[in-house]
This record gives structure tokens, C-alpha cells and sequence, in this order.
């Protein structure tokens, strides 16, 4: 890969001189050689990566560069459709999870994952929270309402909604909604959550509640966004991965990409050149 | 750039701050060709025309500020845009400092000339004045290349500056002891010395806007500094070693 450096020509590369940035915690999420096909149609093409615990990471890149496919397979979620293939190692916690013993019920219980448009169940607020607790344990009643105020207090949403708990989630605002979807997610006491553009669909005032909700939550988790805005990348990430074509084109820490980064392509792009 | 913004009027905008901040270059250039010129010739017309021409370079300023702050909050530049808008705002900012340090020579010519000095004097401070310029014109072209290795050797070049400037400090002091009478002159000549001792500072900070622009880097150790009048010792400014010096 042609990768180009000002200042630092080896620090930034791993071993095999592909893009990598300084990573200060533990690995949680590593991936070797990840390629991913829809049908013949290569859209993931040889990405090497780590992500750190406890950290979040941004992918950026034009439409159709990859960055929601890769996002999808950290938790296999892809296998609901056919015709589509993984190829190299996903570890997680040094656990490759595209093995196919993997109980993937137990992989998107450790992995939950949270779309661009808000996907409340159908069902009253606190039904929304318990549903996906119920399918992993058996709870009593007092445990299950500390378990919901708990997911809600943590998803920022619980002042807004104690006194109605028992009203249908589609009655939410948006940005309401997509808090009730993080607080459903975090309920299931996942490892690593992915944001598939979290905030696409959502006001300022909603957006920056969720912002504000994603540096809490990376005290806990490790987070995995993926945003076709660059100024939220560049705000709540720690680190961020270019995409382009499928590939991993740059991988460093937010701050310098977004102000020198070390590759012409991730520039242009960030600038607003092309894509 | 090698590559265009898909969105021309943002295109646009950046390059007419870029232009504003190279047409505040050869104001600013001019302005210190004309100060040290009137000095040397006792020329009050050309030195009220500097005076004047101070308040178009500060217009310039706020205006290349303006529009900046104004490209920041429309756009929220990124990686290269971002340097270049932030490097902008720095460069006019020593632009507008060079512009008020010619004029403050170009208000000292009266001063100066009301009072006999040697010519010897006035001489020297015009090859300080040429050195100055031309750092300033290497570094206004560094800039219009964005060539940041062009921009480290003004960074470098100041030194010579600086040696000079504390040769003429010694030797206005040495004609100060000499004879009272020249202590006014002398001291606005020394405070004109020191203005383009500053000037030759002011070239330097736009040649490390310049190398952060280029490669987002920041120029790391403070620079050597060869301007030594501020330490000299009290025994160095007592004792001149100049020539027809008459010591303590």
C-alpha cells in the first residue's frame, strides 16, 4: 500500500508496512488479512487493523467504500444474508469470532450494534430494554426495573421517560428513540458496541446528546462508529480508519488525521476534494 | 493543492485569502523599502506616505481575519484547509506587526534629522534594513511556493540579523559617550536598529507558519539568538570597544 509520511516514515506502520496508528490500551478487536464478498464482488479487501479497549474508533470514507460491511461483521450480523462471505481472522479478545463454532447469540450479545434509523420494538418503553435482557437471563421482577433504569440512566434517557415507562417507544422523538435503541444495547451488558451512523437521522440537539453519550459509554466499552460526518468523527473518536475502495487506505490518531494526515488520498477526501 | 474542492465557492474563498495575504506581503515589503529610504535621504513626504499606507495594511488584516473566521465557522476546514486558514491568520497578524514597525521608523525621519549624525551610522543601518528585506522577500516567496525548506533557511538566516543589530547597538553606544549631543539621534536611530531587528523576528515567525502549513508540524527548540544586546554585561556597555571609544 502506498503509504506516505512527512515526519515519521516507520513509527506508523505495522510490520508489514501497512498503516497503524500508536495504541496506548489493550487490543480488544484485531483483525488479520479481512477480506468480505457479495457474491464475486470483493467489498472488504485485505484489512489488517486493532482496534483498543475502551477506546472509539471512527471509519470514514466515501459511499461504498466498505466501512458499514466492516462494521457488520464484527458481530456476523451479515450471515442473515446469503450469498455473503468473510475470509481471514476477526479475534476478539484473541478469539477469532468468524470461526464457525461461534455461537453467534452470544457473539451479538458481546457485540451489540445500533443502526442509522432508530429501531424501537413495537412495544412500551420498558419492554424494549427487558426484551433483549430476557433472551440471556432470567431475572425477577425488582432485579429487571434495576436492570431497565440502569440501561436508561446510562443511555441518558431515564429523566425523560420514568414517568412513562409503560407508553409505546414509537412515541419518542428521534433522537429519544435512538437513545432508547443505545439503552437496548447496553442492557444486554455488551463488550463493544457499533454505531452504524447513530446520528444521520437526528437534530443537533439529539446528535449532540448522543455525542455526549459516546464518551461516556467509551469508559466501559469499546466503541466502533461508523459516520459520514467528519466533524463527528473528528469530535468523538480516538482514533479513525479511512476507507476507500474496500481498502484501509490511513489508520491513526484522530487528531492527526484531521490536521495533517500522512496520506494524499485521506486528505483530499477529508478536505473535500473528492468522494 | 493538486486536486480542487468540489465545492468551488469554498475553493474561492480560500484562495482569496491566500492572494489578500501575498498582496499584504509586498505592501508590507514596500513600506519597509520606503521607511529606511526615507530615513537615509530625510525624505518627510515619503515617510507621511508610510505612515499612511499603515492604516491599508491593518484594513487588510481584519479583513484576512474576518474571512477566515468566516470560512472557519461556514466549513469547519480540515487537515491542509485548516493549516493553511490558521497559517493565514498568523501571517497577517507579523504582516500588520512589520507594517507598524515601518511606520514607527518612518516616524522617527523628523527626529533624526533635526540632529546631525555620521553618515557611517545611517549606512549601517541601511545594510541591516537590506539583510531584513531580504529575508522577507525569501520568506514571502517560501510562501507563495509553499516551499518549507526555503522557509527554514529565513529561519536560519535571522542570526545574521541579529549580529548585526548588536554591532550597530555597540557602536551607537560608542557615539553616545563620544558626544552628548548625538544621544538623541543616536537613540532614535537605535530604536529604528531595533525595529528591523524585530522585522527580521517577524520574517521568521511567517517562515515557522510556513513549515507548519507545509507539513503540520510544529518547528520544535527555541532558535539560537544571536541579538545579544539584552544580555550584555555592564562592563561590555561601559567599556566600548569600538574604535575612538574613550572607555569608562
Amino acid at each position: 500500500m502506498n503509504f506516505q509520511s512527512v515526519s515519521e516514515p516507520v513509527a506508523r506502520q505495522d510490520a508489514t508496512g501497512r498503516p497503524a496508528p500508536r495504541i496506548s490500551g489493550q487490543p480488544k478487536i484485531e483483525l488479520k488479512d479481512v477480506s468480505f464478498f457479495y457474491g464475486k464482488s470483493q467489498a472488504i479487501k485485505d484489512i489488517r487493523m486493532t482496534l483498543p479497549e475502551r477506546a472509539v474508533t471512527a471509519f470514514i470514507g466515501p459511499s461504498g467504500c466498505g466501512k458499514s460491511t466492516l462494521l457488520r461483521m464484527f458481530n456476523r450480523i451479515y450471515e442473515i444474508y446469503p450469498n455473503q462471505r468473510a475470509e481471514g481472522e476477526i479475534l476478539l479478545d484473541g478469539e477469532n469470532i468468524l470461526q464457525k463454532s461461534q455461537d453467534l447469540n452470544l457473539l451479538r450479545a458481546r457485540v451489540g450494534m445500533v443502526f442509522q434509523k432508530p429501531t424501537p420494538f413495537p412495544m412500551s418503553i420498558y419492554e424494549n430494554i427487558a426484551f433483549g435482557i430476557r433472551l440471556y437471563e432470567k431475572l425477577g421482577r425488582t432485579e429487571m426495573d434495576e436492570r431497565v433504569e440502569k440501561a436508561l440512566r446510562r443511555a441518558a434517557l431515564w429523566e425523560e421517560v420514568k414517568d412513562k415507562l409503560s407508553t409505546s417507544g414509537l412515541g419518542l422523538s428521534g433522537g429519544q428513540q435512538q437513545r432508547l435503541c443505545i439503552a437496548r444495547t447496553v442492557a444486554v451488558r455488551p463488550e463493544v458496541i457499533l454505531l452504524d451512523e447513530p446520528c444521520s437521522a437526528l437534530d443537533p440537539i439529539s446528535t449532540a446528546k448522543i455525542e455526549e453519550l459516546i464518551d461516556e459509554l467509551k469508559e466501559e466499552y469499546t466503541i466502533a462508529i461508523v459516520t459520514h460526518n467528519m466533524q463527528q468523527a473528528a469530535r468523538v473518536s480516538d482514533l479513525t480508519a479511512f476507507m476507500y475502495l474496500g481498502e484501509l487506505i490511513e489508520f491513526d490518531e484522530t487528531n492527526k488525521i484531521f490536521t495533517s494526515p500522512n496520506n494524499p488520498k485521506t486528505e483530499e477526501y477529508i478536505t473535500g476534494r473528492f468522494g | 493543492m493538486a486536486t480542487e474542492h468540489i465545492v468551488t465557492s469554498y475553493e474561492d474563498e480560500l484562495k482569496y485569502i491566500v492572494r489578500r495575504i501575498s498582496e499584504m506581503g509586498g505592501q508590507a515589503e514596500r513600506m519597509v523599502e520606503q521607511a529606511v529610504a526615507a530615513l537615509m535621504r530625510s525624505d518627510w513626504a515619503m515617510a507621511q506616505s508610510v505612515v499612511a499606507d499603515d492604516l491599508l495594511l491593518d484594513a487588510a488584516q481584519r479583513e484576512i481575519d474576518e474571512r477566515a473566521i468566516k470560512t472557519i465557522a461556514r466549513r469547519q476546514p480540515m487537515a491542509i484547509d485548516l493549516r493553511e486558514i490558521v497559517g493565514a491568520i498568523r501571517i497577517s497578524n507579523d504582516l500588520e506587526r512589520i507594517g507598524d514597525l515601518a511606520k514607527n521608523i518612518a516616524k522617527r525621519v523628523i527626529a533624526v534629522h533635526e540632529h546631525s549624525q555620521p553618515m557611517q551610522l545611517v549606512r549601517g543601518i541601511e545594510h541591516l534594513s537590506d539583510l531584513a528585506l531580504e529575508q522577507l522577500k525569501e520568506v514571502l516567496d517560501a510562501y507563495a511556493t509553499r516551499d518549507h525548506r526555503r522557509a527554514l533557511a529565513v529561519r536560519e538566516g535571522d542570526d545574521g540579523i541579529d549580529a548585526m543589530y548588536t554591532s550597530i547597538f555597540r557602536e551607537l553606544l560608542t557615539y553616545m559617550m563620544e558626544d552628548p549631543r548625538n544621544i538623541t539621534a543616536c537613540t532614535h536611530l537605535l530604536f529604528s536598529a531595533k525595529n528591523i531587528e524585530r522585522i527580521g523576528d517577524h520574517a521568521t515567525n511567517i517562515a515557522e507558519t510556513i513549515y507548519y502549513i507545509k507539513t503540520g508540524q510544529q518547528m520544535e527548540s527555541e532558535r539560537p539568538k544571536d541579538d545579544r544586546t539584552s544580555s550584555l554585561a555592564q562592563t561590555d556597555m561601559t567599556m566600548p570597544s569600538a574604535p575612538g571609544g574613550t572607555g569608562a
